[in-house]
């Protein structure tokens, strides 16, 4: 019934489909695209949080329906408690002790009283549906020895009793995420329904109580009786046991697997159910092993009434832990209401994540935020981050607004239907944390973008630097020892003006060299390259055109853009120093945590220059400059 | 006298070679890389080995390391690095392993035959070798106070010597003065500016660079 609700049954899909193989592309495309089609109307109508907001005329209706079954329930076990004091009393487990009835009584409500809880919760699937249907059921052996009834209740009840096993294993099955989730989930339960639909037609329509010698409890009359054939209804009895016990062998299997594979904050919620549910399991083909030895089912038997007060304990814990699991999701759901309301005091990137992981009990909560304008994923800081992968305790759950994704979450998949409990506020929330996340990205991507920019031109002045030196400062050595050659041959003809012309062209060219090697020291120094930061400002204060003191610099290297933006911060620095009249400078350079710190003191006057091409670089790396009064300080990240 | 020279640019190898020959020098061997200069020195044991700082694979320091391995392996072969940088650092770095035989010269000042032949013998004779250029920039450096203004002209000539690592007698034939003078000089530098090494030590022109270098 719930599953009707527009809006709920839409999403249903999407968490189960969420757990397929990455590689299943298309497949979660079209649930993706689902996702995007189907959250249009609940745009249009909003508040679809929480359990209020959703409250359509279905689900209003649905609250009557229950308290007819609170009301039901409470006629069918009060009813059977009458039952099994009557005359069929020493038919029944019930009837057969104090302890037994309390232990059917307990069992049957319990089951019933879980079914209502999980029903008004308004939960998904049909696991109260079952829960209440299992714990009719669970009465239908004590109305079996209604003896002066009308026929038709102890031909009923014989039919209803076949039913209560396979519901409590559709029930256990569907119990976490309101379906059963998987393959072998679904073909046992359905294999399940239809051994005992065929094993209940096949005793109503051919088992003759009369000639049934394990008949304990209604064996006078069998009001569907068409053709008596007591081989076959012995035939199907003995199968229908043996095919109950390898039933509930595989349901064993199937919640031990569950709950080896779940992950831990997942098995923490499978425990309360799927625990008892082994032991039920176990009762189960206790019974069926003990029935081997005797012909009737004879409730006063020490061994047979132990099996069936295991099998109800099992029951009543398992009813207990269905309770308790609607508590727990009530519980989260209250403290996801509660992020929405932390969420005006303008939390800090990531805060979000926590704040999750927190109300659902699951530190490996992930979020990773989409952002449209680069086609990917990234995390509350703005780093990239793959597309959080679904697998084996994980589970991934896009949240959509107004139709468009804004992040996928990881989750371990104990809590069904995320997004639904994820409402309006958080919703914002996410939204906020996306868009600041973008910003972000887009920050670092443009501070990426800057410091290569910087790589690419220090790049290609080292290129510069390494072609004049390899390439005109050769040629024109070359050159000057050509003219000297001719020189000496000059001298050796006594040619003086040549020699003269020649001696002066020697001068001239040792002048161009010089230029040159200036002019290629000033686009890059090779020994800032070679020898690092130190030996570099060394030869700048060399030739300095005023006193510098390099006062402290550390003998070590640092990445070459580091290196680079320190270097040229100081020759920037003490241009402008000079340019204010100063008449010395002081310069220090240390590592200060992660960031390689250059100062500059002088004592020149006037207003600092804005030292842009210094600023530009250190900017990119992403470091700091100011320059005030006489001090010029540089901060540039330098990794460790 | 038998030298090696290793440059790896053809052109200013063969110009190298062909000076050498001209002036009577006898070059045992060419190399174009650091590896086979190596190899040279080995079998040719020549009495000094020219060497360009730039050299192949990664033309970074190759021949400045090749340098100092040629001085730790064979002690009697001089090294001389050739190189277009005035860079007092690589200098500097060549003189503090092996300050004896070892000479920094910029490549320009070799096709001056002169100056080359004057360096190789210096090189020979155990002294060491420091570009005038190098020497003349240091003490250009601007200072605050300028410890070498207490210096007379003829002190900051012996200095300039020193730095440039010539031997105290040396200095006396270039200066057309006594030894004893000059021993005079380089004890009057070195009190003046509270220079602490011996002056007769080969660590001494080491020491003057580093103080030109010096802050303030």
């Amino acid at each position: 019934m719930e599953g009707k609700v527009p809006g709920t049954a839409a999403h249903r899909g999407c968490p189960q489909d969420g757990t397929v193989a990455s590689t299943e592309i298309s497949r979660r495309q079209r649930c993706h695209n689902q996702v995007m089609d189907r959250t249009g109307p609940s745009a249009r109508t909003p508040a679809p949080l929480g359990t209020r907001g959703r409250l359509t005329i279905l689900a209003q209706l649905a609250v009557p329906a229950r308290v007819a079954a609170a009301i039901a329930g409470a006629v069918v076990a009060a009813g059977a408690l009458a039952v099994a004091e009557g005359p069929g009393r020493a038919t029944t487990y019930a009837g057969s002790s104090t302890a037994g009835a309390a232990l059917t009584l307990s069992a049957g409500v319990g089951l019933i009283a879980a079914g209502l809880v999980i029903s008004l919760s308004r939960r998904p699937g049909r696991t109260g549906d079952l829960a209440l249907l299992a714990g009719f059921c669970w009465f239908a052996p004590v109305w079996m020895a209604w003896q002066d009834g009308p026929p038709l209740v102890p031909g009923a009840a014989m039919v209803a009793a076949g039913f209560t096993f396979p519901l409590i294993v559709h029930l256990v099955l569907t119990c976490s995420t309101g379906r059963a989730d998987s393959k072998p989930a679904r073909l046992l339960a359905a294999v399940v329904y239809a051994e005992a639909l065929l094993a209940a037609v096949a005793l109503a329509l051919f088992r003759n109580p009369y000639f049934d010698p394990g008949c304990l409890a209604n064996c006078n009359v069998n009001i569907f009786l068409i053709h008596s054939l007591p081989s076959l209804a012995r035939t199907v009895q003995i199968g229908d046991r043996w095919f109950t016990a390898a039933a509930a062998a595989t349901l064993t299997v199937v919640c031990a697997a569950r709950l080896v594979r779940a992950s831990a904050p997942a098995r923490q919620r499978l425990l309360p159910v799927h625990v008892p549910a082994i032991g039920f399991a176990a009762a189960v083909i206790a019974r069926a092993a003990a029935l081997q030895q005797t012909t009737v089912e004879d409730p006063f038997n020490p061994s047979l009434f132990t099996i069936f007060a295991i099998g109800s304990a099992a029951v009543i814990l398992l009813a207990a832990g269905l309770i308790s699991g609607v508590a727990r999701a009530r519980a989260e759901r209250r403290a996801v209401a509660r992020i929405a309301a932390s969420l005006e005091e303008a939390p800090a990137p990531g805060t979000l994540q926590s704040a999750l992981a927190a109300a659902l009990r699951d530190p490996a909560l992930q979020i990773a935020y989409w952002l449209p304008s680069t086609q990917r994923y990234a995390d509350a800081t703005g780093q990239a981050v793959p597309e959080p992968p679904a697998g084996p305790g994980r589970m991934v759950t896009r949240l959509t607004r107004s139709g468009r994704t804004i992040a996928v979450i990881s989750h371990s998949g104990a809590v069904p239907r995320i997004e639904a409990q994820i409402g309006p506020a958080i919703r914002l929330g996410v939204e906020n944390e996306r868009l600041q996340a973008e910003l972000l990205a887009q920050l670092e991507e443009l501070r990426a973008s800057r410091a290569r920019i910087v790589e690419t031109a220090d790049t290609e002045r080292r290129g510069l630097e390494r072609n004049l030196h390899d390439g005109a400062q050769q040629r024109l050595l070359a050159l000057s020892y050509d003219i000297r050659l001719a020189c000496a041959a000059a001298r050796a003809h006594g040619d003086t003006p040549a020699e003269t012309a020649l001696a002066q062209a020697t001068a001239d060219v040792q002048g161009v060299l010089g230029e040159l090697r200036d002019l290629a020291h000033g686009i890059y120094p090779a020994v800032l390259a070679e020898a690092g930061i130190g030996p570099a400002l060394a030869t700048l204060a060399d030739t300095a055109p005023l006193p510098v003191e390099i006062l402290r610099v550390e003998d070590r290297r640092y990445p070459a853009p580091v290196e680079a933006a320190a270097y040229f911060a100081v020759v920037e620095a003490l241009g402008d120093t000079a340019r204010r009249g100063a008449d010395h400078a002081a310069v220090t350079v240390g590592q200060e945590g992660g960031r390689l710190v250059v100062t500059i003191q002088h004592n020149g006057t006037g207003g600092a220059a804005s030292m842009v091409a210094a600023a530009d670089r250190i900017g990119a790396l992403g470091g700091s400059l100011f320059s005030r009064d006489t001090t010029c300080r540089a901060e540039i990240p330098c990794g460790s | 006298m038998r030298v090696v020279v290793a440059e790896d640019v053809m052109l200013t190898r063969e110009g190298i070679t062909r000076l050498l020959t001209d002036a009577g020098v006898d070059v045992a061997a060419e190399a174009g890389d650091a590896a086979s200069l190596l190899r040279a020195v080995r079998t040719t044991q020549p009495d000094v080995a020219i060497i360009d700082i730039r050299m192949p694979p990664t033309h970074t320091d190759e021949g400045l390391v090749a340098a100092q391995q040629i001085r730790a392996e064979h002690p009697t072969v001089g090294v001389l690095i050739l190189s277009q940088y005035i860079e007092p650092h690589y200098a500097m770095r060549l003189l503090d392993e092996h300050p004896e035989r070892t000479g920094y010269l910029l490549k320009e000042r070799v096709f001056d035959v002169t100056n080359l032949i004057d360096a190789l013998r210096r090189l020979a004779d155990g002294e060491t070798v420091v570009d005038p250029t190098i020497v003349t920039r240091l003490f250009a450096r601007k200072r605050r106070p300028d410890p070498l203004g207490q210096l007379t002209g003829r002190e900051r000539e012996v200095l300039a010597l020193v730095a440039e690592g010539l031997s105290n007698r040396a200095i006396a034939a270039r200066l057309f003065v006594t030894e004893r003078t000059v021993e005079a000089h380089v004890n009057q530098i070195f009190q003046k500016l509270s220079l602490s090494i011996g002056p007769g030590s080969h660590r001494r022109v080491l020491a003057v660079l580093a103080y030109l270098r010096q802050p303030g």
